[in-house]
């Protein structure tokens, strides 16, 4: 407990007066340095013309704005559909849907279920996962007009299974047996549309007609 | 080599408009007319000019020392973000609160731009260029910027709102402590000068400005005249009137629009007012940069217009309170009570009394030829 009141007023000599405007004076003079600084280096503006800078935008590298699962090149994923992310969610943004593998009687990943709209971007998915299959990525451009977009698939292919992928000839045959789908649908394979069930002439046809 | 240059320094001659008009009048009235027309037309285009240039001046300043762009879109560079930000507050609606005192409410902001229009008029820009060259004219600024605080302390009161009143009244507090440290400061160069008179303040600095030439004081009483200054036009070390970060927008908080405007053009004409004031007294004004009888420099110097030294010394004056503005964190009522009245009145007081000493012995820099 302090007792303030019981403090004896603190009596400041003469010379502490004169020293302490000057020690003031000095302080202010390096606080105008710094700013001086800044105002006459512009290399330390860190705003960016966003719009007109898009092409060469840096965004940081911590930037939590997507959450985004990693794929290699051959379109694998480490996922094992254990639902630890899905429980480490706050928000229930998350939801893992498996399907059986029959040869091994296990499941495994069907479809990565992320809800952007519902997301805190708290990051709590990303550390959980035990295989690191999950990454937040700082591409922020995510706005869009349908609020149903905003419900993402994060596991990006669809067909075959891992059983019958693996019995593929090679990464090639593997590659082509994989058909790249929309990030907005669930098993729903692309068969060569743009958006899912919409081919890509009719997408140019409404953006001639100005609808998109 | 130089000194034997014949003395061809300039000798300036000090017409104001003002007497340009009551001498014309004699012969043609209607030429006086327009004479006091144009000035008084100058004087408004000059007005919103300048509070319009300082706005974007102290928005760009202010974001470069915080590492920013500031205003990039209107115009190059933002440029013209001023004028579109002028037309958004002509344009916005007038709201008055409901329990406000409507006529007061109206009053205040009116006020404030007509003390700092009325203190526009004693400003010497150049030897030709002032509306009026009274010989009072140190007294008249002080004076008529004072008037300031009462459009201010009416706003708050007027509002009905207690973080206005509360704004108001730290305002008026403040503004009257800091008015004592700012007169004391200019009574060091009026003794000096010997003189009132803002021409005759000038043209006693035609050897050196009162900054060095009296030595020691003369630096002592710009540093106060500079803290006083500051604080008397509410900017950020002293801005406890706005204090928004306790008070939302201290006086002006219920104003919005055109009144809100009237408010942001009187403050930036303060602080105009104030730099001239300060670049007037303290660097010489109009008076190019002179030292003693080094004939050739002065020659070379005398080459730049008044007015153009005018320009530079009172920008270099807004820049040093922008730079203040932006670096510096609001201080507390009681510390700002406490640097008044504890620091710069005594100092003050110390520092003009050996002003009065260094005057009487004339212990100063070049004193036959003031």
């Amino acid at each position: 407990m302090n007792d303030t009141s019981a403090q004896p007023t603190r009596r400041i000599p003469i010379t502490g007066y004169f020293a302490r405007i000057f020690t003031g004076f000095v302080s202010l003079l390096k606080g105008l340095k710094i700013t001086f600084h800044y105002l006459s280096h512009p290399s330390t503006v860190v705003t960016q013309q966003y719009p007109e800078n898009r092409a060469t935008l840096k965004m940081a590298e911590r930037l939590r704005a997507q959450l985004t699962m990693i794929h290699d090149d051959n379109g694998y994923h480490k996922c094992t559909a254990c639902h630890i992310c899905e429980q480490a969610c706050p928000n229930a943004s998350i939801h893992v849907a498996e399907r059986a593998k029959p040869a091994l009687s296990k499941t495994e990943l069907d479809t990565f279920i992320w809800r952007l709209d519902s997301c805190t971007f708290c990051n709590l998915c990303v550390m959980v996962c035990p295989f690191q299959v999950l990454q937040m990525k700082s591409t922020f451009e995510s706005s869009v007009y349908d609020q149903r977009l905003l419900i993402y698939n994060l596991s990006r292919y669809a067909g075959p299974t891992s059983t019958v992928l693996a019995k593929q000839a090679d990464d090639e045959a593997r590659k082509n047996a994989v058909e790249p789908r929309s990030v907005y649908d669930g098993p729903t394979a692309l068969n060569g549309f743009f958006l899912a069930g919409i081919p890509k002439e009719l997408l140019v046809t409404l953006d001639r007609k100005g609808e998109v | 080599m130089f000194n034997s240059l014949p003395n061809l320094q300039v000798s300036w001659e000090v017409i104001s408009v003002s007497q340009r008009v009551s001498t014309t009048y004699g012969e043609s009235p209607i030429l006086a007319v327009v004479y006091a027309l144009a000035a008084i037309v100058a004087i408004i285009l000059f007005m919103s000019l300048t509070a319009m240039t300082l706005v974007y001046t102290e928005r760009k300043v202010a974001a470069h020392f915080q590492c920013r762009l500031g205003p990039m879109r209107v115009g190059w560079h933002g440029i013209l973000q001023s004028i579109a930000d002028t037309l958004k507050l002509l344009l916005k609606e007038d709201i008055v609160p409901d329990q406000a005192d409507k006529a007061m409410h109206l009053f205040a902001p009116v006020l404030c731009v007509l003390a700092a229009l009325l203190a526009l008029i004693a400003i010497p820009f150049s030897p030709y260029l002032a509306v009026s060259d009274m010989n009072i004219g140190v007294l008249f600024i002080s004076a008529v910027s004072g008037l300031g605080v009462l459009g201010i302390l009416l706003g708050g009161w007027s509002s009905n709102n207690k973080w206005s009143l509360l704004g108001a009244m730290r305002a008026g507090a403040q503004i009257i402590s800091y008015e004592l440290s700012a007169t004391l400061s200019i009574l060091v160069v009026v003794m000096f000068s010997g003189s009132m008179k803002f021409s005759e303040i000038v043209q006693s600095q035609d050897q050196g400005w009162w900054i060095w030439r009296a030595p020691v004081v003369g630096l002592v009483a710009f540093l106060i005249f500079l803290v006083a200054s500051t604080a008397e036009i509410n900017r950020t070390p002293f801005d406890l009137a706005e204090g928004e970060s306790e008070l939302t927008a201290g006086f002006h908080t219920e104003y919005s629009g055109m009144r809100f405007a009237f408010f942001f053009l009187a403050e930036y004409l303060n602080l105009f007012i104030v730099s001239s004031m300060g670049a007037t007294l303290f660097l010489g004004g109009w008076m190019p940069l002179h030292i003693g009888n080094l004939t050739f420099f002065n020659q070379v110097m005398d080459l730049i217009p008044p007015g153009l030294w005018f320009a530079l010394k009172v920008s270099g004056f807004i820049f040093l309170s922008m730079w203040f503005r932006w670096t510096f964190p609001r201080l507390r009522v009681d510390q700002l009570m406490k640097l008044e009245w504890k620091v710069l009145l005594p100092i003050g007081f110390i520092n003009l009394l050996l002003a009065a000493i260094l005057t009487l012995s004339g212990f100063y820099f070049f004193p036959g030829n003031s």
